[in-house]
């Protein structure tokens, strides 16, 4: 049985707490509701179509006409032989190729630089006629000439000064990347047992690294990974071995320098049987008043040997110019659990890439995302989880905000479910706040079912905040406005409540608070579908 | 102050025992009698509180006809106890009462303190003094206890002309109340019921009824959850907030709660209506012959009813 509908049962116990379902693919846009008294979005009958919810009934966006779409191979087509067929990657390649006095690199980075630049030659970036980025327009970030500063340029004071300023109290490691490239001066891994490696490829067990640099991204990464394998200048390596479990966090900060427009952070993470270990990645601004558009293109590449845990957080706080890609592949041995937890917040364009692969039984897969879109904003969660083996659980929840008329969130979460997985228990919800008129979200939360065997519940809800939290406020005194209010701040708190770490919590409130100050946070915002 | 919609009532009591009178409802001749045996101190019933009559009520979504008919009276001082089935109605009387938006009440009237209690906003009656304890209290993560009780706390005082409180100042109100609960103080830094067990959530909703020092509580199922060292804490806690011009209103499923928390009143729901009601008696024949106890019970009362009441 083929299908990506939702288990009936549950979207009703859904609905009877007050949401809205959505099967499919659909966007959404807000519009003030005349009324005084909450809203829901009550909708029904929406065919698995593309829906976009829209400004008011009649009234259709015109940016979300459908556009035909171009597969991969018609992307590449047409590849001049011999020289570079995208302008783009041509200038990067021309500004990242090794110069004469440039230090050699480790053979595994070397050997994955050879490689990936020559798979650009033949690539093009993706445009909005691709499917997959249909709603994201990378072409701003193509338009920033890409622009590598040398180390000495960089300000090792100010660079400190933000390091200092974005601290993990109990983390057992800090590990600081400037422009990708890992500081020896600003790290420390002191509180690392000796078992496990935390630091540069430069100082790692290079053969055991080399097997697995670059194996995901080749076969599972976006072209933007493809960039990062080409451009990396080093690569942050965590090697937990068997059985060794690291009790307290692992935490990378990502400054840019501010002299260079792009760089390419790289993080590969290996965790042998058994073995767990938190990594917390945190990208950041290196000044609060820093507005020199620039591109951070990361990539994460994750290793879990049977058994092995990985707690996978990652925050981006960058400022409001950055070009934030980022990609993260997970292979999950039998047993194994890889759990994220994301806060995304700064960027001006912005989108993680997730995908994980299961490689044996009963892994447990657990994906939480809290975006907040602010003015000019855009953030995207494209998540792909293929499930191919008995047994295993997934879930994934999606909260995003969107708090300004030109702010809008992407989020594609595919979960397919194989003839294989048998008894899989799968869960995925997506809620959505839009706070103003056209605030726009463009969701497409697919689980899909090939086994016969499984329990899955999927949502997505639209627009509201939970009748049950607001109704308790009230019931206690507290008017709706203010009981709104607090919702509305809170509304990540499910998700960021994760992470124990008073510092990062703070960080990550005084970026909504600062969000959502100016924002009138209405009665309630009706949305409506409008077909595309 | 509020004028009671009834007159006061004389009535006799025995100094000291559990005081028993007339409720209002179906008045029986045997309880009076049984009274005027007592040593007789006059004294005045408190002042009407709530006064529910003939309420019926649908949910506003499906329009299934819920509630068909509701009558109680609950006067200052008073316990009195909801029994019933599951799906009897209880908890859908409770969530009318502080106007929950699932439920639309299409006909009869709540005055609440003399007040028309169906034309107040639901924060309008919290404020007021009405207070109900959720059967199951919903999570707010990222909410901390203290912001979201203090939030309330400074709702009722404002109500009351009373000043608002800043954070330290509510922290020295409301550590007294904790310790009167016999509360770990750490539940005030803990996000609004998240991650609560079934048990802490219940002394969640007694921490909120002691800081909003409610006129009247109705608590649904307090006692679901809980085991019996935790039941004989909240009952505790329970007996210590009740004041002379308070009253509560339990809605329970067992006989135990009330053996804390005695009442003088017990009522039984069926299909939406209060069908019986009477003195704790009535909590010990449901508790030895079930709902069939009670039903032989009413007609044996009905056979032997006075042709000339
Ligand atoms: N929000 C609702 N939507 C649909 N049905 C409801 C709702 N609330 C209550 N009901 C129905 O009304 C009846 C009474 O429920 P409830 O008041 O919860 O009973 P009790 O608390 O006595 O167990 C039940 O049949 C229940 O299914
Ligand atoms: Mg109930």
């Amino acid at each position: 049985m083929l299908g990506h509908l939702p288990e009936v049962a549950s979207q009703q116990a859904y609905r009877q707490a007050g949401q809205h379902f959505v099967p499919g693919p659909a966007c959404f846009s807000g519009r003030q509701h005349p009324g005084t008294l909450p809203q829901q979005t009550r909708k029904g009958g929406l065919s698995p179509s593309l829906q976009c919810w829209g400004i008011s009934g009649g009234q259709r966006s015109p940016r979300l006409h459908a556009l035909p779409v171009l597969n991969s191979s018609a992307v590449t087509d047409g590849a001049a032989a011999g020289g570079t067929e995208d302008k783009w990657i041509a200038r990067v390649l021309a500004e990242f190729q090794p110069s004469d006095e440039s230090p050699p690199l480790p053979y595994p980075l070397e050997a994955m630089q050879t490689e990936c630049t020559s798979a650009l030659r033949t690539q093009r970036m993706p445009t909005t006629r691709n499917e997959e980025y249909r709603f994201t327009d990378v072409g701003p970030l193509l338009q920033i000439q890409p622009q590598v500063a040398s180390p000495l340029d960089v300000d090792g004071e100010a660079v400190a000064a933000v390091s200092e300023a974005h601290s993990i109290k109990v983390a057992a490691a800090k590990i600081v990347v400037i422009d990708g490239v890992v500081s020896d001066q600003l790290s420390s891994t002191e509180g690392l047992p000796h078992q496990a490696f935390v630091g540069s490829l430069r100082d790692a067990p290079l053969d055991l690294m080399a097997q697995y640099l670059g194996q995901q991204a080749r076969t599972r990464g976006s072209p933007f990974a493809i960039v990062n394998g080409a451009t990396a200048q080093d690569v942050l390596c965590v090697y937990v071995p068997d059985g060794v479990h690291l009790d307290k966090p692992i935490h990378v900060l990502y400054i840019p320098s501010g002299h260079s427009t792009m760089a390419a952070p790289r993080l590969l993470c290996v965790l042998g049987t058994d073995a767990a270990a938190e990594v917390i990645e945190e990208f950041v601004s290196p000044a609060t008043d820093f507005s020199t558009p620039h591109v951070t293109n990361a990539l994460a590449e994750m290793e879990l040997a049977q058994g092995a845990r990985l707690k996978h957080g990652y925050v981006c706080l960058e400022g409001r110019q950055a070009m934030h890609m980022k990609g993260t592949l997970v292979r999950q041995a039998a047993s194994s659990t890889y759990k994220l937890t994301e806060a995304r917040l700064g960027g001006r364009l912005t989108r993680q890439d997730v995908n994980v692969a299961q490689e044996g039984e009963e892994t447990r897969t657990e994906m939480r995302s809290f975006l907040l879109c602010g003015d000019r904003q855009l953030h995207d969660l494209h998540s792909k989880l293929r499930l191919e083996h008995p047994r295993g659980t997934a879930d994934q929840l999606h909260k995003c905000i969107v708090a300004a008329g030109t702010g809008r969130g992407v989020f594609d979460g595919n979960v397919r479910v194989e003839q294989k997985a048998q008894k899989t228990d799968a869960g995925q919800l997506s809620r959505n706040l839009l706070l103003v008129p056209r605030a726009t979200v463009n969701v497409k939360p697919n689980l899909q079912i090939v086994a016969d065997d499984v329990k899955c519940t999927h949502g997505c809800a639209v627009s509201d905040l939970e009748e049950d939290q607001l109704f308790y406020f009230r019931a206690r005194g507290v008017d709706s406005a203010t009981a709104r209010r607090v919702l509305v701040y809170s509304f990540g708190a499910e998700v960021t409540t994760e992470w124990p770490y008073q510092q990062l919590r703070d960080r990550i409130q005084s970026a909504v608070d600062l969000a959502l100050a100016n924002v009138p946070i209405m009665e309630s915002i009706e949305s409506e579908p409008v077909e595309v | 102050m509020y004028t009671s919609s009834l007159h006061s009532r004389h009535c006799h009591i025995q100094r000291g025992a559990p005081f028993w009178r007339p409720l209002g409802i179906r008045q029986k001749h045997t309880r009076w009698c049984k009274m005027q045996r007592f040593d007789t101190v006059r004294v005045f019933a408190g002042e009407v509180l709530l006064e529910v009559k003939d309420l019926e009520a649908k949910v506003a979504e499906t329009g299934q006809m819920i509630l068909r008919g509701v009558n109680l009276t609950v006067r200052e001082g008073e316990t009195h106890a909801i029994m019933g089935t599951n799906g009897s109605g209880k908890s859908t009387l409770s969530k009318c009462l502080v106007g929950h938006p699932d439920y639309e009440v299409t006909s009869g009237t709540v005055t609440y303190k003399g007040q028309n209690l169906l034309d107040l906003e639901p924060e309008e009656r919290a404020r007021a003094g009405l207070f109900m304890s959720f059967q199951s209290p919903v999570e707010v993560p990222g909410v901390s206890n203290s912001d979201f009780l203090r939030l309330a706390a400074n709702a009722r005082r404002k109500q009351l002309g009373q000043e608002e409180l800043g954070p330290l100042e509510f922290y020295g109100y409301v550590m007294p109340k904790l310790a009167a609960l016999k509360m770990n103080p750490d539940f005030l830094n803990r996000d609004v019921n998240a991650n609560f067990s079934g048990g802490e959530k219940k002394r969640n909703e007694i921490l909120q009824l002691s800081v909003l020092e409610a006129d009247i509580a109705v608590l649904d199922e307090i006692d679901s959850g809980l085991d019996i060292d935790a039941l004989r804490d909240v009952a505790d806690a329970v007996n210590s907030l009740k004041r002379p011009n308070s009253a509560t209103l339990m809605v329970t499923h067992y006989k135990r709660l009330l053996n804390y928390v005695v009442p003088e009143a017990v009522h039984i729901m069926e299909a939406g209506k209060i069908i019986y009601s009477g003195g704790i008696e009535v909590a010990d024949i449901l508790e030895q012959d079930g709902y069939e106890g009670i039903k032989s019970r009413m007609r044996e009362e009905a056979s032997k009813q006075p042709v000339s009441a």
